[in-house]
């Protein structure tokens, strides 16, 4: 049977960069099937699907749709040609309304110019019943979940009859249970005879979900594969050109006395009678990794703000090596051998357009200062033999967001676990690094949580927890509803039961579960 | 222990003739930029006078034909110097001081007023206290939009745009009324006392010592921004506040330094104007020193070293404009609309090539 | 109009003061909501109030000279928007320089055309008529607002009203908030947000326009820079009134409201000018600043608690 999309020569080039985001790419669809295109960051895959969708235009190469050669220049082309996506990065308008944000850019009208409102909602309302989702087309988006968000963007395809779906790294932002919701919803569109390709780096989710699978590396599209045929193992090796073993192996370290404690802290908001943190009671010793999991919403953020010293708490005690630091500032807390590696790394960890040396000063300023000056020599110094001991690639004086997100990682790395350091929090470390770069953060924290730091670990991603973390604490709702040590009788599904409050270790009787 | 380890991936390096082309895209669109308001001159100059050819060559050459043009014009970039440099420290902090014009003209005022009220001290120590008065009515004026931004997280653009104007209109009323001077016929304050006024160096100019205070501010604010604790600090404030926050740099305190101090060189600005050139607080004196600082800052891309031949540059144009309207028939204000020229031009991006380069996915 | 048939001249002048104002903010709203910020309204008023007075005298027709202002405003706010969003400009900057230029050119054409720089008189313009309704204009309050005004009060009135409907009803007003709120979103529709920010850009070139020619017909003169900071109030009473119609024509009312007040104070009270003038002012960063502690403390600003 003849391919439904097919993809030929695809060449693009960005400017300023020095290998061409797409390299003469052949990319081929059956009807019918799950497509998985893989490969590591920066391999041209999401490229070549904004090429797909009208985003990019090709330097070289065509487009066949069942074997017309098409010419794609806007979303909108791609709309009517039956291609539909929904992107790794929501785009949605919080404060309009499901159907708004469906039918925005295809309106339905009245009177030319204004927007028929009931229309809309009845069109919406149809194709959200017709396909089983349970969406209110009148809410406001701002007020849905992560996943139905996700829902509203696939609904806004479906909306516009599409026949292939191209999902990008869809499961980035998802608990397992809507995970599974997800992939549910996609079987089901196969069964409507549409074509589905996903974007993503998770292995576990292309042995699960897909058919064939794609791989790509540095531009360059380097197998295609039927799923039955191969393992994880064979397409990491396809995805970064080496062998690669997934094991981590941890050495049992004897765990030492409590670093940090929290004792019934609180933190409210003003204007909300919930509060969004409360009664926390735990802590971390040296030599121990506590795995900190938890969906969105549920207090982490704010937990990590705490922590940090960017936030201050309404109610309870914080206890750094039996003294009391409640609600001293970040300088105080690193001064007293804080460190953190925070989520989001291009905001907070790093200043993109200042130089890769500024950046790495940034916490321990004060020691280069003689008289108010900062000593450019002793810099110097300190930024080279950091870039020496985390084989940092680039140039210190130029701008951080030069260098690519495996080596900001490392700046920042670098930066945290370069002072006496007794306690750290890592955020979301690897999310969105190559393999190769995970590895190398793994590596760290376990080097450090043997050398006696107490570890904060915040990770969407529990197989990273439950491989690294001695003990695991759950935050639903503000509160912990788990604090357990991280043994065989945990798994992935335990875990998400806790996150979303359908287990609760600590409720008190009369207390609403799953609220 | 972690098995199987990689070698780490080479990031992709920049190399170092990037830079080159970039000085080099920056320069050209400098070069387009002072073209175009050499062109508009010329259309304007074309289209308004009736002897279009003395017009051009007085607007031009006017400023170098004697000593008393050339003095005056470089006592005219001194005031835009210090508004210059005091918008550059407010941007470089990420900070928005619209406020320049009242900061400017208090500044003038609280000089005045301390030489006045002073005078019969020494002439240096009595100049000092006189700057420090400017220095603080700019800083207290500006520091305080800082204040309101810090604590309640009010627009500061707009705060010192509006307390500026108030004030404006407050220093008039001062100056034409309580401290009006019937003696002379001008809607201005008593002369200050001969000791204070500074020396000039380039008669019959009025070009006076206050040159080299400028010259001195420029290379401070330079070394200030770039070499100390507190200039590294604001800097990463202005570059990115939550980056900075996440530091350990307290922001807050960053909010309202910068505003401080960029009205304090405002209010320098002003007090300058008056012991050098003034002599005594005239009505609107300082009518478009702000405004022109924010012009001359962005055309020295917020680089205070760059801010003196800025100044001089848009010292110039208001000079050729000045003599050109002396000895021909225009009018003093197309200036104003060849510097509007000059400001839609030097920040279109497009003109220097910064537009399309895709930022690297660094995720 | 004698002023003693309105039972509150006071808030009778504050409705005629306040319209150049809710004329700009009307027009900035559309910028804003669209993501842009307009400072160029102080430089387009003046634009519209030049032109408009001029082409009046020229042609004879009040309507003839307010049509062509409008399309003298319109213009310079297409130099003012197609720079900034096309040659990838600070919009900041721009709108200063568009201030710039608007006051710049209008004092060197006066100079040129009328040998005058500074008030230019215009004798065959005459006051604008008012809606004359003798009797009904004692009714207290409703006859002071509603009555006895030119026409640039009622068709401020009217685009308010439009104002609302196309904000709200129509796919533009939907697209340009989209432009605002999310970007990225537009373009992942294929539409482009410059568009409709432009588009955002001549409306404000527009109501300017409109403003402007109220200042300047209803004076039968030109006045240099005779917009005297009313494009910097029309920013902030869109700031005041959250960036809505109704909030934008309410927090106009209040700076006429200032501005009709300080004009009473200037002749019953003895206070000197200066500081009635800077009253307007005052009263707008106390309100911004009470504002802000307002959204502070109800845990609305980013300022953490």
């Amino acid at each position: 049977m003849n391919p439904y999309l097919s993809m030929r020569g695809i060449t693009k080039v960005y400017k300023d960069m020095e290998v061409p985001a797409n390299s003469n790419v052949d990319f081929e669809v059956k009807t019918g099937e799950i497509h998985a295109l893989i490969g590591e960051n920066g391999a041209g895959k999401t490229t070549l699907m904004k090429i797909l969708y009208g985003l990019e235009l090709p330097e070289a190469g065509d487009i066949y749709i069942k074997d017309q050669e098409v010419k794609i220049h806007s979303p909108l082309e791609a709309n009517r040609l039956g291609i539909g996506m929904v992107h790794q990065h929501f785009k949605l308008i919080g404060d309009f309304t499901v159907a708004e944000n469906i039918v925005l850019g295809i309106e339905p009208k009245k009177n030319l110019f204004f927007v028929n409102r009931e229309e809309a909602i009845k069109k919406v309302a149809e194709v959200i019943e017709k396909h089983n989702f349970h969406i209110d087309p009148s809410t406001k988006v701002s007020k849905l979940t992560v996943g139905q968000m996700q829902q509203v963007e696939i609904i806004k395809m479906l909306y516009r009859n599409v026949d292939l779906l191209v999902l990008d790294e869809p499961t980035s932002v998802l608990t397992e249970q809507e995970i599974q919701r997800l992939f549910e919803t996609l079987r089901y569109l196969l069964t409507l005879g549409k074509t589905i390709i996903i974007i993503t780096h998770k292995l576990n989710e292309v042995m699960e979900i897909a058919s064939r699978v794609s791989v790509m590396r540095k531009g360059v599209m380097v197998a295609t594969r039927n799923i039955k045929e191969v393992d994880k193992k064979e397409l990491a090796r396809l995805m970064i050109g080496k062998s690669v073993l997934f094991q981590i192996n941890k050495e049992i370290v004897a765990c030492g006395e409590p670093v940090v404690e929290l004792k019934d802290v609180t933190l409210y908001q003003r204007g909300r009678q919930t509060p969004l943190l409360q009664d926390l009671n735990f802590s971390v010793h040296s030599c121990e990794i506590l795995g900190l999991a938890g969906v969105g919403g549920n207090g982490l953020g704010e937990l990590e703000d705490i922590l940090s010293g960017l936030r201050k708490i309404s109610k309870g005690k914080i206890y750094h090596n039996e003294e009391n630091v409640t609600n001293l500032g970040a300088e105080a807390l690193r001064n007293r051998g804080f460190a953190y590696v925070p989520a989001d790394r291009l905001n907070r960890g790093s200043s993109l357009t200042t130089t890769v040396k500024e950046n790495l000063i940034v916490s321990n300023h004060h020691s280069f200062l003689s008289r108010g000056v900062i000593k450019r020599k002793m810099v110097q110094d300190f930024v080279d033999t950091l870039q020496k001991g985390f084989s940092i690639d680039g140039d210190p004086d130029k701008p951080i967001g030069t260098l690519s997100g495996g080596n900001i990682q490392k700046v920042i790395l670098a930066r945290e676990l370069a002072g006496k350091t007794d306690f750290i929090i890592f955020s979301e470390p690897t999310w969105g690094l190559d393999i190769a770069s995970s590895q190398f953060v793994y590596e760290k924290i376990l080097e450090i949580r043997k050398q006696g730091v107490a570890v904060l670990l915040i990770s969407s991603n529990l197989d990273e927890l439950l491989s690294l973390a001695d003990r695991i604490i759950v935050l639903y709702k503000g509160r912990i509803v788990a604090n357990r040590i991280n043994d065989d009788t945990l798994d992935n599904e335990g875990v998400g039961e806790y996150m979303l409050g359908l287990r609760d270790d600590f409720a008190r009787k009369g207390d609403n579960h799953g609220e | 222990m972690v098995s199987g380890m990689i070698l780490p991936e080479k990031g992709i390096t920049m190399a170092n003739k990037k830079s080159i082309k970039e000085h080099l895209a920056g320069a050209v669109g400098l070069l387009i930029t002072l073209a175009a308001a050499f062109i508009i001159v010329l259309i304007l100059v074309f289209l308004l006078s009736k002897d279009p050819l003395r017009t051009i060559s007085y607007f031009f050459s006017g400023p170098f034909r004697n000593k008393f043009y050339f003095g005056n014009m470089i006592n005219a970039s001194i005031p835009l110097i210090f508004t210059g440099l005091g918008i550059s420290l407010a941007f470089k902090s990420s900070m928005f001081n619209l406020g320049g014009e009242g900061q400017v003209y208090s500044g003038g005022l609280a000089a005045t007023a301390v030489c006045l009220a002073l005078p019969l001290a020494n002439p240096f120590l009595g100049s000092i206290f006189a700057l420090i008065a400017a220095f603080a009515a700019g800083g207290i004026i500006a520091g305080l939009s800082g204040v309101f931004k810090m604590a309640w997280d009010t627009d500061e653009l707009i705060t010192s745009f509006l307390i500026s104007s108030a004030l404006i209109l407050i220093v008039d009323f001062i100056i034409t009324g309580p401290m009006d001077d019937p003696t002379n016929n001008l809607l201005a304050t008593s002369p200050i006392p001969l000791q204070y006024r500074f020396l000039k160096i380039y008669p019959p100019s009025k070009l006076d010592i206050s040159l080299f205070f400028a010259l001195f501010f420029a290379a401070g604010v330079y070394f200030f921004m770039n070499r100390t604790h507190w200039g590294y600090e604001m800097r990463m404030c202005g570059l990115n506040r939550e980056f900075a926050r996440y530091g350990g740099i307290n922001v807050g305190k960053f909010m309202v330094i910068p505003m401080i101090l960029s009205g304090g060189l405002h209010g320098l600005g002003g007090g300058f104007a008056i012991l050098g050139t003034y002599d005594m607080c005239l009505k609107g004196f300082s009518g478009g020193m702000g405004w022109n600082g924010i012009a001359v800052a962005l055309i020295a891309k917020n680089n205070p070293l760059a801010v003196i031949p800025a100044a001089l540059f848009f010292a110039y144009l208001e000079a050729g404009a000045k003599a050109a309207m002396l000895h021909s028939d225009v009018t003093f204000e197309i200036a104003a609309i060849v510097q509007s020229v000059i400001f839609y031009l030097v920040t279109a991006q497009a003109l220097y090539g910064l537009v399309s380069s895709k930022k690297r996915k660094a995720l | 109009m004698s002023q003693s048939q309105f039972t509150f001249p006071l808030i009778h002048n504050a409705v005629a003061i306040m319209t150049p104002i809710l004329l700009a903010s009307i027009g900035g709203l559309f910028t804003e909501l669209g993501g842009m910020l307009n400072i160029a309204l102080e430089g387009l008023l003046i634009i519209g109030a030049f032109f408009s007075v001029v082409f009046a005298s020229v042609t004879e027709s009040i309507f003839l000279g307010v049509i062509l202002g409008i399309c003298a405003t319109v213009l310079v706010a297409l130099m003012f928007g197609a720079i900034t969003l096309y040659l990838k400009a600070n919009v900041f900057i721009t709108g200063l320089a568009t201030n710039l230029f608007a006051s710049g050119l209008t004092i060197v054409l006066a100079f040129q055309i009328y040998g005058n720089k500074g008030i230019v008189r215009f004798p065959n313009i005459h006051r604008l008529s008012t809606l004359d309704i003798g009797n009904l204009q004692r009714i207290p309050v409703l006859g002071d607002i509603f009555l006895g005004h030119n026409m640039f009060v009622y068709i401020s009135w009217l685009l308010v009203i439009l104002a609302y409907i196309v904000i709200y009803k129509t796919s533009f007003g939907m697209r340009l908030r989209g432009s605002g709120l999310n970007p990225s979103t537009i373009v992942s529709l294929g539409l482009s947000p410059r568009r409709y920010q432009l588009w955002s850009i001549l409306i404000s070139g527009l109501t300017c326009g409109l403003g402007g020619a109220f200042l300047t017909l209803n004076l039968g003169a030109f006045i240099p820079n005779i917009s005297s900071g009313r494009g910097w109030i029309a920013l902030v009473a869109i700031y005041l009134g959250n960036k809505t119609p109704l909030g934008v024509l309410l927090a106009s009312f209040v700076f006429g409201f200032a501005e009709a007040f300080s004009n009473y104070a200037q002749g019953a009270i003895n206070v000197p000018a200066d500081f009635i003038l800077s009253l307007p002012y005052i009263i707008t960063v106390i309100t911004m600043v009470g504002f802000s502690i307002y959204r502070y403390y109800r845990g609305l600003s980013s300022n953490h608690g």
